[in-house]
């Protein structure tokens, strides 16, 4: 079998996408380290977080348990498995794509996942990016940004602005309706839009935002899978 | 009851988000390829790109309508969607900046 072509020029192309991407996260980093800083936790054990977690949302919720002071070894595993159960998803998407470029190259591209990213690599394959190092190359913006902001809001603290004035808090809806909107191309792929909507108002509702993401994903999947005629190309 | 140690946190945490990395990309090896499975997948990502939308809008109001309008519209119209994407941003920041 021959492998995918993994190269720089792919990488690079990766790097462009991810400068979009990974200007609003350092801004949302800025807002982690501040946290971080307020609770007194250093800007090295900031840093590391942001490096292991590399979730803003889980990190949030680790620092929560921790100042609240009921963080436990399960607590803490728990929370970062639930708010990032959606990332078993978005690796299971990836797979066709990605495996394609063998495991000593998936595997590591996929350290670097995140929702942003998730989408812009979704959205390229489907456009036919052919070099998987795209995926690694969007994620080391992605994380440049969030390790650059942690360390600026963990030293710095109260000086920096307001993630919600420069509308970052809307870059991830941005670029999902932005990317959705290229990605519909026939009247029946209004059916996954339309069930991933109501799925994520009624999921986030019960169970909030992450496992919004979860109940969409999850029922498209379900009624694309239902609905598809076996032998057909769907 | 006392905490663990931070460094003892810290790696449970990050193990947790290893295995959520990688976790599903793996397991999908031990699933059968079908007809089915393909057609899930490619729904998932526009089903998930509508979820993000869909609970935005929900949980904001005018501005967020707006940028997100402007981001759709402009996709539609330019076909460039990181182009459209950015400028829904600036869209919200500009009207939040108008105190709205």
């Amino acid at each position: 079998m021959t492998r995918a072509p993994f190269t720089w020029a792919g990488f690079r192309r990766g790097l462009r996408m991810g400068l979009a991407l990974g200007l609003p996260i350092l801004v949302y980093g800025l807002a982690f380290g501040m946290v971080a800083a307020q609770v007194q936790i250093g800007w090295a054990t900031a840093l590391g977080m942001s490096v292991t977690i590399f979730s803003g949302s889980a990190q949030l919720a680790l620092v929560s348990l921790m100042q609240g002071g009921t963080a436990t070894l399960w607590t803490a595993a728990a929370a970062v498995l639930v708010i990032n159960a959606r990332y078993l998803l978005f690796g299971a998407t990836l797979r066709p794509w990605l495996s394609a470029a063998g495991p000593a190259r998936a595997l590591p591209s996929l350290l670097l996942l995140g929702d942003a990213n998730w989408i812009a690599t979704m959205r390229a394959a489907e456009r036919g990016e052919e070099d998987r190092a795209y995926l690694a190359g969007t994620g080391v913006m992605l994380m440049t940004g969030w390790l650059t902001g942690t360390l600026i809001g963990a030293v710095f603290g109260s000086v920096l602005p307001d993630p919600r004035a420069l509308g970052a808090d809307l870059m991830l809806p941005a670029f999902a309706a932005s990317m959705m909107t290229v990605m519909v191309r026939s009247r029946a792929a209004l059916i996954p839009v339309a069930v991933g909507a109501g799925a994520a108002l009624v999921v986030a509702q019960l169970a909030g935002h992450a496992w919004g993401i979860v109940g969409a994903g999850v029922a498209g999947a379900a009624v694309a899978a239902l609905t598809a005629r076996p032998g057909g190309r769907g | 009851m006392m905490m663990p140690p931070l460094w003892q946190l810290m790696l449970v945490a990050g193990l947790a988000a290893l295995v959520c990395r990688l976790g599903g990309y793996l397991a999908m090896r031990f699933l059968p390829a079908s007809p089915r499975l393909d057609a899930a997948l490619r729904a998932t990502p526009v089903a998930v790109m509508a979820g993000i939308t869909a609970m935005a809008l929900a949980a904001g109001g005018l501005v967020e309508a707006l940028a997100l309008g402007a981001a759709v519209a402009l996709t539609a119209l330019t076909r460039n969607d990181v182009g459209a994407a950015v400028a829904g941003v600036a869209v919200a920041a500009g009207l939040r900046a108008l105190g709205l």
